[in-house]
């Protein structure tokens, strides 16, 4: 991922072309990459950007999924403008990224430093780490609201034994967010770790032998070797942590519903709720274009800023 | 990283680290650790109040009574015919489509990965409906190639292939295609075999998603003789009357194939992942 | 399970393979002795799954060129599943569906009008409110399979504890004051860690207007045409109910939008009493083995005020075989049938033969008494806003406001008002 800006190889194909003669060998060689990719961008515009497309017929549409959809122009879009809860659960979704995107990171990180050197275990306590990620959204959702429910779980038995609480963990408009806060946390910490811890692992020792040579200290060394080189690592991770985001839902769907009141009720449970339970499909996929043209230009301004950034590390 | 410290307060430092790296496994342990004293507890026990840390009976027996009430086997059994067909479609589709944005040059190239790229960005409650209608115009529901034709396409999976393929020498490739070989043939025989690492770890995701897949399963799956683990676990947890004993027992019997594979595959992740040039 | 992969593959590989399916589906329907497939959806917990395989085993065998699959669904999931197949033109044959939400099927004529499979005279067999309830624009679009209603269980144990007997009739029933008496005496004895809690969860806000119409309030105004709500009665009902999370009465974590199940809380001694259903009872007595129960009568205020539930099933327009459905529903209806299902799920009848002649329940019939006695305190505006085909869009909302009001502390003006508008807008759109 030398960066996500687009690093291609070198002009390569005046070479392939001339190389033999005839009009057909070079129609079959220009032919090939689109023969590699035909079999994905088949599934692609079956499953993707078809039902896409018609998510974005439908955000003109009135439509309550069991009758015929009935055209109302930009109708959803207007209303999306002056919609409250719509605006509120955007924010939520803000809030939700901003304080779990970079802990994951920082916390990733510092795992997999530490889990690089040589440690007693380090193996097993690596696995530990890495063990939440392949916990499917449902068992982690499961578990979670075991652990946090209010009148038997763990936690507030555990609080009561000290002393404190019950604390509402799930019920409380201030803790509801929290608590999910701290589950997602759990899931992404591990996959930040091996992804940094990788990254980490193909940094050449030589680096750092010349920055001890230069007599650079631990925390400086960090400074100049490991964390510019970790930039686009930790750009990736950037990126694929807002997109988790932006998405989370089964966590949520299960633990709280998006309650109590919209506490935590996130852009996509707004989207799914108004799909299913006011039966508003145009609306629903109205929210959903909208939701998708934000992620895009973030991405994309990302793209950019990481771009100019790099050309001067 | 090179120290440049004594090695007596550099054991410290590394005493001091593993104690805390300790004791951070220990919290996430914690839940993992936490269904399992559940799924073994007696049952009249869940409720009771008390606090007891430690496992309070040794009750293997809600084991067998959770996989007697419900066809998990079943369920696995499905569940394992689509993560390994989707892994072997999945993983082939994304190499071949990995490579050609890696070493070719042609028209369209770089619109199509931002397209590839965004597509990895939809919530797919956005478009589940209309990916339904299309599954069903297939006659695909109720098919296991209802679940895995759609997410075949993995963009996250195209993304890696091509990120680690670009650091494929060219010359290799050239030195081919003068000997004469079909493009295929380098594909094959070439750039397969230098990519293991990537290979192991798109099995691993792939897998572990399509495993833990569940808003798609959710709507295409409705006959319950196609339930899938997760299926099965949403049923267990959405009946009315919690069990809480069972639904740990098949939650954790459902994490068991994830985490024999992630045992065993743990350096191969990792130097998979490393293999991506993320450096 | 490999055969069955083999097969659907081979299947899937012929292009004509559905379309072959479907007509043969379609001739199979006019040839009753051909094998006919239904598929049926329903939710439900482990009592009433058992009691439909029943019936269905039993049509089976009386008709054995059918199979009847049955599809269950969580309830969470259930009309979302069932709105996604009917898009899809895939829903299946029948379906199971609460009298709340009938009218938006019928309205959307997602399910079929059954009048041509009945005769002019079989309405008349069933009650006259949950019949009203299944029609549309004079048609039926369902038949009523079953109601429920709510009262008021208590932890038997607890109450002795307290020095608290219950009313035994229902004109002694407990008034609103003297039931928040009891409740304040269990918090100030300790006794349980909260003294009550409502089910209303799992988007049945509607129960909420239980209270409501003991207050003397309605939500809709009489003719159903516009809000009745930010009024007195109601921004009282909306303070009454909002004073249980304010003064601690109610674990915090059972407001409408939470998915705690109350019965749970119930069940181990959390709470002493718990405003619940009748179909609660098969998991209350299994699984409350520590504490005696009872139940009694919910409480009242200037009026006495119950809830419409219960399930009806309905015909979808995508049945290959309508009239094999047909008489499947009508033999899950009939009589007998329906006195077994109610009797083994403990639910309570909605044929008037089985009102009166009366059902003898497997489980605590003493208590099922009480349920049968609360179902005539139902009011029929009640029934008849519950019943309207837009109901389905009041519902999140009401939970919405609801929920901001006991957990957020959003004041009870605030929340009437709030749920006026969103009533006026639901009522303009439609």
């Amino acid at each position: 991922m030398a960066d996500l800006s687009m690093t291609y190889p070198k002009e390569r194909s005046e070479t392939t072309t001339s190389r033999k003669s005839g009009w057909w060998s070079s129609y079959r060689s220009r032919l090939t990459p689109y023969l590699f990719i035909a079999p994905n961008l088949l599934l692609f515009s079956i499953f993707v950007f078809f039902p896409l497309l018609y998510a974005a017929y439908i955000s003109v549409h009135q439509w309550s999924l069991i009758d015929a959809p009935e055209f109302n122009g930009v109708q959803n879009y207007t209303r999306l403008l002056s919609d409250g809860q719509f605006w509120q659960s955007l924010t939520n979704t803000v809030i939700y990224s901003a304080a779990t995107v970079p802990t994951s990171l920082i916390l990733g990180l510092f795992l997999a430093i530490g889990l690089n050197r040589k440690l007693a275990a380090r193996t097993l306590l690596r696995s530990i780490y890495f063990l939440p990620v392949v916990v499917s959204s449902v068992a982690t959702a499961v578990i979670a609201a075991w652990l946090f429910n209010d009148n038997y779980g763990i936690i507030n038995a555990l609080l009561k034994q000290a002393g404190v609480g019950p604390v509402a963990w799930l019920s409380s408009p201030r803790w509801a967010l929290p608590s999910i806060i701290l589950t997602t946390l759990w899931v992404r910490i591990g996959f930040c770790m091996v992804v940094y811890l990788a990254a980490l692992q193909s940094i050449s020792p030589s680096y750092y032998e010349a920055a001890v040579i230069d007599g650079a200290t631990r925390p400086q060394q960090f400074r100049f070797v490991t964390w510019p080189l970790l930039r686009p690592t930790t750009f990736l991770l950037l990126i694929l942590n807002v997109i988790y985001s932006f998405q989370v839902f089964d966590l949520i769907y299960v633990m709280t519903g998006g309650g109590p009141g919209f506490s935590t009720t996130m852009i996509v449970q707004y989207i799914y709720q108004a799909a299913f339970a006011s039966s508003e499909m145009g609306y629903a996929s109205a929210m959903g274009m909208v939701l998708f043209v934000l992620i895009l230009l973030f991405t994309l301004i990302q793209w950019r800023i990481n771009r100019r950034t790099e050309q001067f590390v | 990283m090179v120290t440049t410290t004594s090695p007596a307060r550099q054991r410290f430092e590394t005493g001091g680290l593993w104690l805390l790296l300790t004791a951070g496994a220990a919290v996430m342990f914690f839940p993992i650790y936490w269904m399992f004293a559940t799924a073994i507890r007696p049952r009249d026990e869940i409720f009771s109040g008390a606090v007891n840390l430690l496992p309070t009976g040794w009750v293997w027996g809600n084991f067998t009574a959770a996989l007697s009430r419900m066809p998990f086997l079943d369920w696995t059994w499905n569940s394992l015919i689509i993560a390994i067909a989707a892994v072997v479609i999945t993983v082939s589709l994304n190499l071949l489509c990995g490579y050609a944005f890696a070493k070719f040059r042609f028209a369209g190239r770089d619109i199509l990965f931002i397209g590839v790229l965004s597509a990895l960005m939809i919530p797919i409650q956005v478009i589940i409906v209309p990916l339904f209608l299309v599954v069903a115009d297939l006659g695909l529901l109720n098919s296991y190639w209802g679940v895995i034709l759609p997410r075949a396409a993995e963009a996250f999976g195209i993304f890696m292939v091509r990120q680690f393929m670009v650091s494929i020498p060219d010359e290799l490739l050239e030195a081919a295609r003068l000997d004469g070989a079909s493009e295929l043939t380098i594909f094959l025989k070439v750039v397969l075999p230098l990519s293991k690492p990537i290979i192991a770890v798109l099995i691993i995701f792939t897998f572990m998603w399509r495993w833990n897949d569940f808003v798609l399963p959710l709507v295409i799956l409705t006959d319950q003789e196609m339930y899938t683990v997760q299926l099965g676990l949403n049923l267990l947890k959405g009946q009315y009357n919690t069990e809480w004993t069972d639904i740990m027992a098949i939650a954790l019997l459902s994490l068991a194939p994830m985490l024999v594979i992630f045992v065993f595959f743990q350096r191969q992740l990792i130097q998979g992942i490393a293999g991506t040039g993320l450096k | 399970m490999t055969q069955t992969f083999d097969r659907r593959t081979i299947l899937k590989a012929g292009l004509g393979a559905s379309a072959g399916l479907m007509v043969t589906g379609r001739v199979n329907s006019s040839l009753a002795q051909s094998p006919v497939r239904l598929t049926m959806a329903v939710w439900g917990g482990k009592a009433e799954v058992e009691a439909y395989n029943q019936v269905i085993a039993k049509y089976q065998a009386a008709n054995p060129n059918v199979s009847i699959r049955l599809d269950v669904i969580p309830f969470g999931q259930f009309y979302q599943q069932l709105d996604t197949r009917l898009a899809g033109r895939q829903a299946p044959d029948l379906f199971r569906v609460t009298y709340q939400q009938v009218g938006r099927y019928a309205l959307g004529k997602a399910a079929i009008d059954l009048s041509q499979f009945i005769d002019s005279g079989y309405s008349a067999a069933f009650t006259p409110s949950v019949w009203s309830a299944v029609n549309y624009q004079g048609k039926p679009y369902a038949l009523p399979h079953h109601t429920d209603t709510f009262a008021l269980f208590y932890n038997a144990d607890m109450l002795a504890q307290a020095g608290v007997t219950v009313p035994t009739s229902l004109d002694q029933a407990w008034t609103w004051e003297r039931f928040i008496q009891v409740a304040k005496l269990l918090k100030e004895k300790s006794i349980g860690s909260y003294p009550f809690a409502m089910s209303w969860q799992n988007s049945a806000v509607h129960r909420w207007m239980i209270y409501l119409y003991q207050h003397g309030g309605q939500l809709l105004n009489n003719d159903l045409t516009a809000p009745q709500i930010n009024t007195p009665a109601g921004i009282e009902t909306i303070a009454w109910t909002q004073s249980w999370f304010k003064e601690g009465l109610v674990p915090p974590s059972t407001s409408v939008k939470s998915a705690e199940p109350v019965q749970n809380l119930f069940a181990n001694g959390t709470v002493a009493m718990m405003l619940n259903g009748n179909w609660q009872i098969p998991f209350v007595n299994q699984q409350m083995t520590k504490f005696k129960w009872g139940v009694t009568y919910l409480p009242r205020d200037v009026a006495m005020a119950d809830d419409l539930g219960g399930t009806c099933v309905a015909i979808s327009r995508d049945s290959k075989s309508p009239e094999v459905a047909a008489d499947f529903l009508k033999f899950l209806v009939n009589e007998e049938n329906m006195r077994d299902y109610i009797s083994a799920a403990q639910f309570l009848p909605v044929r008037k033969s089985l009102v009166e002649g009366g059902v003898q329940y497997a489980l605590r019939p003493d208590e099922m008494k009480v349920f049968v006695e609360q179902t005539k305190t139902i009011p029929q505006h009640l029934v008849s806003t519950v019943v309207l085909p837009t109901w389905g869009k009041f519902n999140p909302k009401l939970a919405d406001e609801l929920d901001l009001a006991f957990t957020s502390g959003q004041s009870p003006e605030q929340t009437a008002q709030n749920i006026e508008a969103h009533v006026k807008n639901i009522l303009l759109s439609s």
